[in-house]
């Protein structure tokens, strides 16, 4: 991991200085036009349902398959950190919960509002995705993160985006780490199903941001 | 408490480099507007000197960028106006020009040269410079205020979301601002002197200053440490602050921060005002002070203005490290399942 960041950086060294001979040059208008080229964003009020995940406590073994499930699904190289974390929770009277998460998908994501080159947005479904042709690597999302879910690869931000980039259809298929779950303790789909199969038992994860993730508990 | 290092020493040291620079800029500009310095040499170095601390704060943050060649596409890659770091890159870039541009009409040469060359300029001159100065101290502000903004409106870190962080690097923005320019001004001693009123002023603005982010500072700790909320965000403030204080920051923030960025160069601001205000306290008789060759006071005068100044500085970059180590989020999701299990 060590050797990794030590090579970003050189070549964050050599890449800035190749950047500034380019712009002096009038490589700048070229760069601009590669820019231009890209995909454009979608605009932010897209977004027309909330998609997010249930996860039940007491179903949850801990077992980190769907930590695995992540990985192989969406082909994260080993440099890359995971996706998903399984914490522990040690009760009062003894007895260890688990819980697994990812990246929120908040309805007013502060990593959204604070990235500078606008690379992060929600989309239709309501998932926080990341332009990794936009976003610079500044990190300013991370510290902006409640959760601190933005994690970095060599090329751009990286975190949970329900399995989009690696083709999951919303609505049609669940991500790769629901799917992994064999206890049932991870659901995904739009936020008011999800808290109506729980009879409204499901609550929030937390208050900052308004998350997208709810949290059944020891029932 | 496991510290912060996602951001590391290089947005550390753009924090420092960046408000030092934007205050030495204030300062330098100050002392040419009041016309208390008659020098161009040291007020011409002192701009440079801005400038260039702000340019190298500017590429150790694009060092630690992930994609850096996008990072300079400002146009793009600073294009989201609900970002801090967007006003404050194209804040940083402004700043820039107008201090370049400022330092570079302050130089004896140059001015001398436009003046001969250019009947405009020859009329001009001075209103462009007087100008220049107002608009870079402006901006220079605005850099000073925004590298603690940057920190606070992440929103997440407890320790940094408060306007009292923005207060705090403002008043040391200044702080190592002044002491940039009199460190600029010993260093230049022999070859174009400041005047006494010049340099007074700098000493009682240390003065001022480190009286002001004392208060402040006070008030940022007493903030974090406050009793009254029990949640995740309080405990996190308070361990944070509790970490600086008495944890395992302790001995840098004391040692740095404390005696070094602000006792002694108050101590020696003090010293430095009772040396030119009562030059003969301290001589053991009046014949003895007479006899001392001004160069010798100069020398001692110069000694204790360049421990102050350097104290300031290493006080005011361990600051920005320490804040930046000590950041750390809030568990609010261990609130939540804690309550729920028990």
């Amino acid at each position: 991991m060590n050797e990794s960041v030590n090579v970003t950086r050189r070549v964050a060294l050599k890449a800035s200085a190749a950047g500034a001979c380019a712009i002096a040059l009038g490589g700048g208008m070229v760069l601009a036009r590669e820019a231009d080229a890209r995909e454009p964003l979608p605009a932010s009020d897209s977004t027309k349902s909330q998609y997010g995940f249930l996860t039940a406590l007491s179903r949850c073994s801990g077992c980190g398959r769907c930590v695995e499930a992540c990985r192989e699904g969406n082909a994260l190289p080993d440099d890359v950190p995971d996706r998903r974390k399984v914490s522990s929770f040690q009760r009062d009277r003894g007895r260890t919960f688990f819980i697994s998460t990812s990246c929120m998908h908040c309805a007013e994501p502060s990593c959204m509002s604070v990235c500078p080159a606008g690379a992060i947005y929600k989309d239709e479904n309501g998932l926080v995705r990341v332009n990794d042709d936009r976003c610079i690597g500044c990190k300013y999302c991370y510290q902006a993160c409640p959760y601190e879910v933005p994690h970095y690869s060599s090329v751009a931000m990286d975190k949970c985006d329900a399995c989009q980039k690696a083709g999951v259809k919303v609505g049609e298929e669940d991500p790769y780490c629901v799917r992994a779950c064999k206890f049932g303790a991870l659901k995904f789909g739009p936020i008011e199903e999800l808290l109506a199969v729980t009879n409204g038992a499901a609550e929030p994860i937390a208050k900052p941001n308004g998350p997208s993730c709810l949290v059944l508990g020891t029932e | 408490m496991e510290l912060q290092f996602v951001w590391g020493w290089q947005p550390a040291l753009y924090l420092f480099l960046g408000g030092m620079g934007a205050g030495a800029f204030v300062m330098a500009a100050v002392l040419y507007l009041k016309g208390k310095a008659k020098s161009s040499l040291v007020m011409s170095a002192s701009m440079w000197a801005a400038a260039v601390s702000l340019m190298v704060g500017l590429l150790l943050l694009l060092m630690e960028l992930i994609t850096p060649v996008r990072g300079l596409l400002m146009w793009q890659s600073f294009s989201h106006f609900t970002s801090w770091m967007t006003y404050g890159a194209w804040g940083a870039f402004g700043a820039i020009v107008v201090f370049c541009a400022s330092a570079l009409l302050a130089m004896p040469p140059v001015d001398r040269w436009l003046t001969a060359h250019g009947t405009w300029y020859a009329a001009h001159g001075s209103a462009v410079r007087s100008t220049l100065a107002v608009i870079g101290m402006a901006l220079g502000v605005f850099v000073a205020f925004y590298t603690g903004m940057l920190l606070m409106s992440a929103g997440s870190v407890p320790l940094w979301d408060t306007p009292l962080l923005p207060a705090l690097f403002t008043v040391s923005a200044f702080d190592t601002g002044v002491a940039l320019v009199e460190i600029v001004t010993v260093a230049l001693a022999k070859k174009d002197a400041v005047s006494a009123n010049a340099k007074r002023l700098m000493e009682r603005s240390v003065v001022v200053l480190v009286l002001v982010e004392v208060l402040v500072m006070v008030a940022f700790f007493g903030t974090l440490l406050a009793p009254g909320a029990s949640d995740a965000v309080a405990a996190a403030a308070s361990a944070s602050a509790t970490e600086l204080l008495s944890g395992q920051l302790a001995v840098w923030f004391w040692g740095l921060v404390a005696v070094a960025g602000l006792a002694l160069p108050l101590v020696m601001a003090v010293r430095g005002l009772c040396a030119v205000e009562h030059p003969a306290e301290g001589a053991d008789d009046a014949s003895a002070a007479e006899a001392e060759a001004p160069s010798s006071r100069r020398s001692r005068f110069d000694a204790v203005t360049f421990v102050g100044a350097a104290g300031a500085l290493v006080g005011g970059c361990a600051l920005r490290f320490l804040i930046l180590a000590a950041g750390v989020h809030a568990d609010v999701v261990s609130e939540t399942i804690f309550r729920m299990i028990n």
